[in-house]
């Protein structure tokens, strides 16, 4: 760049603050049309779009923030490092999150600080209410999932759960990744038949005082511990009440659905690890509590990882994961690129990366992640259908973990046909459930 | 004295400024940047209008006086306990060679993250930890872990544990330290001999002889581990409770909470903080001075005894009793490294292995030298700015003005939590992007502060005879500072750098959040695991972390030793 063109950004940090918004939106449009005007007259068609957008995309480096405290996925994301650096020449860097709302954070101090176009953020995995409060921020960057070819692959026109993150429509904000359901898992040497059913969880806590336990809220698997029970709860309930957990939270609708949980909530307590009078503070410590045998029954988002703690010896080899018969909550997790990334185009070329049946292939084997996939079988072609088959693929994979506990894995399988998926209820909900709890059970001396 | 102006010079006359702006323009500005979002500006989240709503949620929030209580409760008695300890282990073992072999026991400690110490005992004292395992089941019968609420008891007490067993290191290295200076320590210690051949039995005698005049140079560092305390994170996060926490460690919840309108909360509540820490150093002050008051008939009445032996009993005790705590703890973390699967009554495991420092080692690359060069970066711009400010005193001729030194100490008495969230704002406003230099220059605040505190009593007890000699034969400033002062001062300089070394290497929340969370360190892997699944893992990350700072500190006892004895020998 010349020395004239450097002029306007110098004269822009001179700008008051509240002007230089107008001021750099301003530039941004003046600097896109001069990139744009040559290509924008020659050819519209998305394909061609998406052309520049691998050309602008290349050699670039790109940061990556996501929830680290997984080993197995954290190793599936240097796996695609690897290979988006040998297809795009790109630099993925994963910014180890222990909480997604450190980047939500992030961007808003950005947003804050006038940082409209150089944010620190290319990409971020998100779902939920984290989703939501972004969204709401305009903290994101809108109507670009379109543009990835591979997005055709989840048929989104007939699926419409990968166009809706929590029944919140995610407008182009976010691509689609994987899907979880919540798996539990017992030390079968210290229990034999786990509860099966939420009123036999509360009948087996009774008969194993301090052996179970849940984290505390506004932490992911909390949350979704409490709203798997109360939509259990409430499974009696007249359609027309249940639907309202799919809608945002009022007043009346908490009122006819929330008692029943706390009474649930009340009698469960009691009996929990230290007496329901500590919660951990986050999820990732209950299988560290389940290897110290303090607890004999925890529960988990993804079940892949029960094997591969055995393998690591965090987890004791009698340990068994199985779905609920009442139903396991499903939610689908999302790829996002904030509003302000400094190289967008770059992690669009990442993101479609991750939506090919090659990666999302990788990604459902046990022994890397065992994350379903988003794609829609009736698309894939026959050879990527069969990169899906994992009795052929997990032969020869190098960096697979050594199962020292053969009878793990399948246990994962035989009860999960037995489970109907619940979905998540509007992200409105997560708020309400954890206010509330907090000032039910936050402070009790 | 006259001064020739030379570039050395200017720039040693301008160093006590750079230093200042380096630490007071990140503080101030991070409060500003925490104050206006209190008081409801934040413009990001549409809210600009000034209010005291963010201090409404905050009073509304449910158990917000026990988070209070408990800061107060667990910063005030552990500081207590700790000063009380380290008086008690000064007075018993004042004239014997205990001192420095306790010293030297308890020394590792000191360079231990706070993070690595309270996962350690965290293992110690839980349901299923080590005392538990010992005992398990030949004395208490248990087959699987007691139901206990220890750690994470409501009262705060494994806080105070952690916090104490953290603390009391520093406070008897600060003593010792005041006590190595000839100047007080010899005089103390003769007038020590003097109170025992009038008959005061020893600890009477310290505590009427040297510890008043021992007790002004501990008051600094005693008014820092306060206010540390009173707003440390990583301790209570990992040893206390959370129903509810400590109110340090819901700010850093609410501000890293999904709900970003608890940003103007937890900016509130920071306010909160720094009142309450100011609180708590007021009390102290207060209650040195009723303490001062009533205690000047006691210091003459001329009684020689106060059950002497009975006290040096205790304090015997309570020495074996910490430090068979610190090598249970660092036993336990040692074994946890090496773990196979560990069955809970079993005191050892089952299988030994060495897969976890494999797969730790493969991963620890990048964060390693991360952790070393910003390190080396912060360390070596304090100890630089420090010797200038130090040579700028003694061209001066006068000390720091009293309000300068304050601010050299302020970032050891304003909870970092209250103005770090702020500083990135301030970051962001700047435009400093480069999270390297973000997050050295966050370091800084925190090393400078302990560096100059190191080098400041060797620096200034420097005999000035050798300069003016040296100066009489023609030696320009810049030559003295070079080859006369800086070779005399190569062992404390040394501990000085060790000192900033185990500072940089331990800061977790100036990484995290001046970086974005692009720089891993140690430490920061080390925090995020605490939290995670793999304990194994984690013992790995705790052990390594209290492995770097120990080795600056072995290479700074090593190096002069080895440079001076080749010395003599030529």
């Amino acid at each position: 760049m010349t020395r004239g063109h450097l002029m306007p950004l110098i004269h822009i940090a001179s700008i008051p603050l509240r002007r230089r918004a107008a001021h750099s939106r301003l530039l941004a449009v003046l600097v896109c049309g001069y990139f744009f005007t040559g290509v924008s007259l020659a050819a519209p068609s998305p394909d061609t779009t998406w052309i520049d957008i691998e050309s602008r995309g290349l050699d670039q480096e790109v940061y990556f923030h996501a929830w680290g405290g997984n080993p197995q996925i954290n190793q599936y994301i240097q796996w695609i490092a690897k290979r988006v650096n040998q297809e795009y020449r790109i630099d993925l860097h994963q910014v180890k999150l222990t909480n997604t709302g450190e980047a939500v954070s992030r961007v808003l101090t950005e947003k804050s600080a006038g940082n409209h176009d150089n944010g620190q953020v290319d990409m971020v995995w998100i779902n939920g209410e984290n989703f939501a409060s972004m969204a709401e921020h305009h903290l994101l960057t809108p109507n670009w999932v379109s543009q990835l070819p591979h997005f055709k692959l989840t048929n989104p026109d007939h699926n419409p759960a990968m166009t809706r993150d929590f029944g919140v429509p995610t407008q182009g904000m976010e691509a689609p990744w994987g899907q979880a359901s919540l798996a539990f898992y017992y030390d079968s040497m210290a229990t034999v038949l786990p509860p099966q059913t939420l009123p036999q969880l509360l009948h087996w806590s009774q008969v194993n005082p301090g052996r179970f336990t849940y984290p505390k809220p506004p932490d992911f698997l909390a949350m979704s511990f409490l709203k798997y029970a109360l939509i259990v709860l409430n499974d009696a309930q007249p359609d027309s009440i249940k639907q309202r957990l799919y809608r945002p939270a009022s007043p009346q609708a908490e009122a006819a659905l929330l008692p029943v949980l706390w009474q649930f909530l009340d009698r469960l307590h009691p009996n929990l690890w230290r007496k329901g009078q500590h919660f951990v503070s986050s999820g990732m410590a209950l299988p560290r509590l389940v290897g110290d045998g303090e607890l004999s029954l925890a529960f988990t988002f993804s079940a892949a990882e029960v094997p591969a703690a055995i393998g690591r010896f965090d987890l004791p080899s009698s340990a068994r994961s199985y779905k609920m018969q009442d139903g396991s909550l499903s939610n689908i997790h999302f790829i996002a690129i904030p509003y302000n990334a400094a190289h967008s185009d770059s992690a669009k070329l990442v993101i479609n990366f991750l939506l090919s049946p090659e990666a999302q292939a990788k990604k459902q084997q046990i022994e890397v992640w065992g994350d379903s996939t988003v794609l829609d079988f009736s698309l894939l072609t026959p050879q990527q259908q069969a990169l899906f088959d994992t009795t052929t693929l997990g032969q020869d994979h190098p960096d697979r973990i050594d199962d020292s506990s053969p009878t793990a894995t399948p246990s994962i399988m035989t009860h999960y046909s037995a489970s109907p998926a619940l979905s998540e209820p509007h992200p409105s909900w997560t708020h309400v459930i954890a206010q509330q709890w907090l000032s039910r059970y936050g402070a009790q001396q | 004295m006259i001064l020739a102006n030379s570039l050395f010079t200017r720039l040693v006359r301008l160093s006590p400024n750079i230093m200042m702006t380096i630490i007071a323009v990140p503080i101030l500005g991070g409060l500003l940047g925490v104050m206006l979002p209190a008081m409801g500006w934040l413009p990001a989240l549409e809210t600009s209008e000034f209010g005291w709503h963010g201090f409404k949620q905050l009073f509304d929030t449910p158990g917000i006086m026990s988070m209070v209580m408990l800061s107060f409760t667990t910063s005030l008695i552990s500081t207590l306990l700790a000063f009380m300890l380290t008086v008690l282990i000064l007075a018993s073992y004042f004239s014997s060679p205990w001192l420095t072999r306790i010293q030297r026991l308890l020394g590792p400690i000191l360079v231990i993250p706070h993070a690595a110490a309270a996962i350690a005992i965290s293992f110690l004292i839980a349901p299923s930890g080590m005392l538990s395992r010992l005992m398990s089941p030949w004395l208490s019968g248990w087959n699987s872990p007691p139901d206990w609420l220890y750690p994470h008891d409501a009262m705060g007490l494994s806080i105070i544990i952690g916090l104490t067993i953290k603390e009391l290191p520093f406070l008897l290295l600060m003593a010792l330290g005041v006590l190595a200076q000839p100047g007080i320590g010899n005089s103390l210690r003769a007038q020590h001999r003097v109170a025992l051949s009038l008959g005061y039995s020893p600890m009477t005698a310290f505590a009427k002889v040297v510890f008043p005049r021992l007790y002004p140079y501990l008051r600094l560092p005693i008014l820092a581990v306060l206010a540390y305390s009173s707003a440390c994170v990583e301790i209570p996060l990992i040893l206390g409770p959370n129903t509810p926490p400590t109110l340090a460690v819901a700010i850093m919840q609410w501000f890293n909470d999904v709900d970003l309108s608890l940003r103007i909360k937890a900016s509130a509540g920071a306010l909160l903080q720094i009142l309450i820490t100011l609180a708590l150093l007021a009390i102290w002050w207060l209650s040195e001075r009723l303490v001062k008051r009533f205690s000047v008939n006691a210091l003459t009445n001329g009684k020689r005894e106060y059950a002497d032996p009975l006290w040096q009993r205790m304090t015997q005790l309570l020495t074996l009793l910490l430090l068979c705590v610190i090598g249970l703890s660092l036993f336990g973390m040692l074994v946890w490294s090496v773990a196979g699967f560990w069955r809970f009554p079993a005191a050892l495991p089952q299988q030994w292995v060495s897969m976890h420092w494999q797969s730790a080692l493969v991963q620890m690359h990048t964060p390693l030298m991360n952790t070393l060069l910003i390190g080396a970066c912060s360390t070596f711009l304090a100890v630089v700015l420090t010797l200038l400010v130090l040579e700028a005193e003694q061209q001066r001729g006068k000390k720091l003005a009293s309000l300068s030194s304050v601010i050299i100490y302020l970032p050891l008495l304003i909870p970092s939590i209250t103005f770090l969230f702020g500083l990135v704002w301030l970051q962001e406003q700047m435009h400093s992007r480069n999270a390297f230099i973000n997050v050295v220059l966050a370091h800084l605040l925190f090393v400078l502060p302990y560096v100059f505190l190191s080098l400041a009593s060797s620096y200034r007890r420097l005999d000035p005879r050798y300069s003016t000699v040296a100066a009489s034969l023609g030696a320009t400033p810049a030559k003295i500072f070079c080859q006369i002062k800086l070779p005399m001062l190569l062992a404390p300089i040394l501990i000085a750098i060790a000192l900033g070394l185990a500072i940089s290497f331990s800061q977790y929340l100036p990484t995290l959040l001046a970086s974005g969370g692009r720089i891993n360190t140690i430490t920061t892997e080390a925090v995020a695991l605490a939290n995670g699944a793999s304990r194994r893992i984690s013992a790995v990350y705790a052990l390594m972390q209290m492995f770097l700072p120990a080795m600056a500190f072995l290479l700074a006892w090593f190096i002069p030793n080895i440079i001076f004895r080749r010395r003599y020998r030529g």
